[in-house]
C-alpha cells in the first residue's frame, strides 16, 4: 500500500504551484479531488498561446492522477457543496490570491466549523498577510522577489528569470508542509492552517547568501563558478549544444583531472597546487578543460570522469531524461496513458519506498467533472436526482 | 515547545552534502530534534562557502541552527557501536553515505531494517542509492543540469544578451535544495504509515520533478530549449536603477501594460487583441517596454503596475529581502548572534499558523551535544 493511502485531499488549487503540491501528494497515495468549474477553466483546459497550445491539453502532469468534479463556488449550493467534501477529506488545499477562501465563504474559520481537525493548506505569491498578499504573481515574480533571480546570472549581466521549477519547488515545500502538519495532527488531534508563501520559498533557497549578506559579506551573481571549486564550469563537447558539467572539489580529484587531460605540466604548476590556488587562478583552467572536453563525446567524457571519482554530468535535455535507463528503474520516469489511450513519458514518484514500489502515477488527466459519480455519489451519498438538480441549477458547472 | 508540527521525534542526520543537511534543516525547524553524528573534524559543511568575515560558515549556520551535535567517526572503532545507540532511539536517519561505503559501516539498507526496524531510513544521494548511476558523484552544478533545468537556462535578456555562452546554474544550492525538501517531504510519508522503511531520494529526480513541465512538454512533442521557450515579451527588463520582471498572461493584465506604457496605438491594433497576435509580434513589444523602461525608476514602475494589476516585481538584491517590507511584516527573519556578531536567519518559508516557526539561536560546535550517547535509549516516539 502507498504511504498516504488513507488520506484524502479536497484540491482547489489550480495553475502550477499549488496542484504540483497536491499531485506529489497523490503520487504518493492520497486520493485527490480537484475541484473545478467550467467558469473559469484551469490552464490546462483552455489554449495556451505562449506555448503554442491552441486548444486544451490532452496531459497535463500536475492535474494527473487525480478525480475530477466540477463545482461553481460562485453557487450558494456550491459551496454547501464544497463543505460536505471538505468534511469527509483531510486536508483541504487552495492557491488563490489570499482572502479569495474567505470571500467565497470558505475560509479557514468555516472549514474548521465543518471538520474540526482539517488541515487547510493555502499557497500564495506572498502570504496570507503583510501589505503585499494580494500581489498577483508568478514564477519568475517569486524569484525576482525573493532575491534567487537577482543572485543568478552572469557576473557581467542581468539578473535571471525563474520559471516553472520555482513553481513547483514552491509545491513540493507545501507538500512538506501538509505532512508535517497532519503528523502533528496526528499527535495532538488538531488541525491547521498551512500559509506556503512562494516569495519565500524563493528567498530560502539562497538562505545562506542573505545569512552571508546581513553578516556584511558582499554576495552577487557569479554565473556557473563556485566560491571554492575549480576547474568548476559547464565545458562544451565535441557535439553542438552538448555541453558537460564539471566539478573539481579537492586536490586528488584534480591530480586524477590532469592525468586524465594528460597535462603533467598543470598537475605540477604551483597556480593550481590547493583549491585556494585553483580559485583564484580559474580562469586560466577553463581553457585547458574546455579543450579537453570540446574533443569529446560528453557521455564518454562524463563516464570517464566518473570512473575517476570527478563529479560530472551532461546537461541534459528532456530528450535524454525520458529515455534514461536510471531514471527508468528508479521510477522516477515512467510511461502512462492520457485521456485519449495514448501512452508518454511522466514524472513519477518523488522518491523510492521500500514498504511500496508501485508506479507513482495510475491514470492521466482527468476529464472535466469526470469522477462525479464517485464522489458525489458514492463518497457524499447524493442521489442521482439530487445531482441532477444542482447540475440544473448550476452548483455543479 | 511541544506544539512544533514534528516534536517528539529524533532525527539522527549523517550529513555530508546540502541536500541531506536541508532534509535535516526542515525536520528541525519543524520542530524534531536533529542530532548531527558528525566526524571528528566535524561535517565539512562546516568549511563550505560563504564564509562570514572570520571564517564561519553561513552555509551551515543557515543548515545547522538548532541540530544537536555528537562526534561518531566512521575512523574510529566505535563508530558501529554510537550509531546503534543513537538510532535505538531515533524516528528517522538522513544519510548520504555513498552506497559503495555503506555496507562498510553498518548503514546499508538490510543492516539498518535489520536492527533498527522502526526507522524511517532516508537515503539522500545525488542519484539515489539504486539505479545504475547510484554510485555516480554529483555537485550542484551537475545535478541542475542532470535534472534538465541547467540546460534550459538562462533566459530572456541573458539569453538575449550572452547566446553564445554555456547554459547557467541557478545562484546557490537550488538543486540540491530541491533534493533536500523532496526527501524530507517523502521522510514523512513513509513515518506517516507507522513503519519503518527504507526510502530512497535522489537529488536527480527532485528535480526531474520540479522541471516537469519540460517532459510534458516533451510529451507534447517539443523538446525546449533556453533560446526558444524564453515568453515573447516582459521578462527581466532594465530599469534607470534596476531591473524589473514582468509577466503578463492575462488579457486584463495585458490592458494595464497598455496603460502603463500609454500605449494607445496598441489599444486599437486589431492584431495585439489576443495572445497568439501579441506572441508572434513579442520582439517589437518588448523593443518599446525595454526603451519605455530604461529611463524609468524601479519603485514607481513597480508601484504604477501592481496598481493597474500588471503582474511587476523589482529584483530583489539580499539587503532589500532582508529588510523587505512584505518580509518585516511577515517577520521572517531571525536575528541570530554569532562570533561574527549577529547575523539574520530566515524562518521557514511555511507556517501552521499566523506566526512564523521561531528559529532556534544555538549553532552547535562539534561534538557538543556528546551527552546523547550515554542517555538510556528508547525514546522513539513513533516505535
Amino acid at each position: 500500500m502507498k504511504p498516504l493511502a488513507d488520506l484524502r485531499i479536497a484540491d482547489f488549487t489550480v495553475h502550477a504551484a499549488g496542484p504540483f503540491c497536491t499531485h506529489m501528494l497523490s503520487q504518493m497515495g492520497a486520493e485527490v479531488i480537484k475541484i473545478e468549474t467550467a467558469l473559469r477553466p484551469d490552464i490546462f483546459r483552455k489554449p495556451h498561446a505562449v506555448y503554442g497550445r491552441h486548444g486544451p491539453a490532452t496531459f497535463d502532469q500536475v492535474s494527473s492522477n487525480k478525480l475530477s468534479v466540477r463545482l461553481n463556488l460562485k453557487h450558494a449550493d456550491g459551496v454547501v457543496l464544497a463543505k460536505k467534501l471538505v468534511s469527509i477529506a483531510d486536508v483541504a488545499a487552495e492557491s488563490f490570491r489570499a482572502g479569495v477562501m474567505s470571500r467565497l465563504g470558505l475560509g479557514y474559520d468555516v472549514l474548521r466549523a465543518v471538520k474540526r481537525d482539517i488541515v487547510m493548506v493555502s499557497v500564495s505569491s506572498s502570504g496570507q498577510d503583510g501589505p503585499e498578499s494580494h500581489f498577483a504573481g508568478y514564477a519568475p515574480l517569486f524569484g525576482a522577489w525573493g532575491g534567487l533571480g537577482y543572485l543568478s546570472g552572469h557576473a557581467d549581466g542581468p539578473p535571471v528569470e525563474m520559471r516553472h521549477v520555482m513553481d513547483h519547488s514552491v509545491g513540493m515545500h507545501a507538500a512538506l508542509a501538509t505532512l508535517a502538519a497532519l503528523n502533528r495532527r496526528r499527535r495532538t488531534g488538531k488541525g491547521c492552517h498551512v500559509d506556503v508563501a512562494a516569495r519565500e520559498v524563493a528567498s530560502s533557497l539562497v538562505g545562506d547568501f542573505l545569512t552571508a549578506a546581513s553578516g556584511g559579506v558582499a554576495v552577487g551573481r557569479m554565473g556557473n563558478d563556485d566560491m571554492a571549486r575549480a576547474p568548476h564550469g559547464v565545458f562544451p563537447t565535441a557535439d553542438e549544444d552538448r555541453w558537460l558539467s564539471v566539478s573539481v572539489s579537492s586536490d586528488a580529484e584534480w591530480q586524477r583531472l590532469a592525468a586524465i587531460m594528460e597535462q603533467p605540466n598543470l598537475a605540477e604548476d604551483p597556480r593550481f597546487a590547493t583549491q585556494a590556488d585553483r580559485h583564484a587562478n580559474r580562469r586560466e583552467l577553463d581553457g585547458p578543460v574546455s579543450q579537453w572536453t570540446a574533443e569529446r563525446n560528453g557521455e564518454a567524457a562524463a563516464e570517464t570522469l566518473q570512473a575517476a571519482g570527478i563529479a560530472a554530468h551532461i546537461s541534459w535535455a528532456a530528450s535524454d531524461i525520458v529515455l534514461d535507463p536510471h531514471m527508468r528503474a528508479r521510477g522516477a520516469i515512467l510511461d502512462v496513458a492520457e485521456t485519449d489511450g495514448k501512452r508518454r513519458a511522466a514524472v513519477g514518484r518523488p522518491a523510492r519506498f521500500a514498504g511500496d514500489d508501485s508506479p507513482g502515477i495510475t491514470r492521466g488527466t482527468p476529464a472535466l467533472g469526470g469522477d462525479e459519480d464517485y464522489v458525489y455519489g458514492e463518497l457524499l451519498g447524493l442521489g442521482r436526482a439530487r445531482i441532477d438538480a444542482l447540475v440544473e441549477s448550476g452548483a455543479i458547472y | 515547545m511541544t506544539d512544533k508540527p514534528l516534536s517528539g521525534l529524533r532525527v539522527i542526520e549523517r550529513a555530508n552534502g546540502v541536500a541531506a543537511a536541508q532534509a535535516g534543516r526542515l525536520m528541525c525547524q519543524m520542530g524534531a530534534e536533529v542530532v548531527m553524528a558528525e566526524p571528528s573534524t566535524g561535517s565539512p559543511l562546516r568549511e563550505e562557502h560563504p564564509l562570514l568575515p572570520d571564517g564561519q560558515s553561513a552555509l551551515f549556520i543557515y543548515l545547522s541552527l538548532g541540530k544537536r551535535s555528537v562526534v561518531c567517526d566512521p575512523a574510529t572503532p566505535d563508530f558501529r557501536r554510537n550509531m546503534h545507540k543513537l538510532l535505538a532511539g531515533a524516528d528517522i536517519l538522513i544519510d548520504d553515505t555513498p552506497v559503495a561505503e555503506r555496507a562498510g559501516l553498518g548503514l546499508d539498507e538490510a543492516t539498518i531494517a535489520g536492527d533498527h526496524p522502526h526507522i524511517v531510513h532516508l537515503s539522500v544521494l545525488p542519484f539515489g542509492a539504486f539505479g545504475p548511476k547510484a554510485h555516480w558523484k554529483g555537485d550542484e552544478i551537475n545535478l541542475i543540469h542532470a535534472g534538465g533545468e541547467g540546460f534550459l537556462l538562462p533566459n530572456g535578456l541573458t539569453a538575449d544578451l550572452f547566446p553564445d555562452r554555456p547554459p547557467l546554474k541557478i545562484a546557490g544550492h537550488f538543486a540540491e535544495m530541491q533534493g533536500g525538501t523532496t526527501a524530507a517531504m517523502a521522510a514523512l510519508a513513509a513515518l506517516w504509515t507507522g513503519q519503518g522503511q527504507f526510502v530512497d531520494a535522489s537529488v536527480q529526480d527532485a528535480n526531474v520533478a520540479v522541471g516537469a513541465f519540460a517532459v510534458q512538454r516533451f510529451g507534447d512533442g517539443s523538446v525546449e530549449h533556453r533560446l526558444t521557450r524564453s515568453f515573447k515579451f516582459g521578462g527581466v527588463i532594465e530599469c534607470a536603477d534596476g531591473y524589473v520582471e514582468l509577466l503578463t498572461l492575462e488579457n486584463r493584465q495585458w490592458q494595464g501594460l497598455i496603460e502603463l506604457l500609454g500605449a494607445k496605438d496598441w489599444a486599437r491594433d486589431p492584431h495585439l487583441k489576443d495572445e497568439v497576435g501579441r506572441s508572434a509580434r513579442g520582439a517589437e513589444i518588448n523593443r518599446r517596454i525595454r526603451d519605455w523602461a530604461r529611463t524609468r525608476k524601479v519603485e514607481e514602475m513597480v508601484a504604477r503596475a501592481q496598481t493597474l494589476g500588471v503582474p511587476m516585481a523589482r529584483y530583489n538584491a539580499p539587503e532589500q529581502v532582508l529588510s523587505g517590507t512584505q518580509e518585516t511584516a511577515r517577520g521572517i527573519f531571525a536575528t541570530i548572534d554569532t562570533p561574527d556578531g549577529p547575523v539574520k536567519v530566515q524562518a521557514l518559508p511555511f507556517r501552521f499558523g499566523p506566526d512564523p516557526l521561531p528559529v532556534s539561536d544555538t549553532l552547535p560546535g562539534i561534538g557538543a551535544d556528546q551527552s546523547i550517547l550515554s542517555c538510556p535509549a528508547g525514546r522513539r516516539a513513533t516505535a
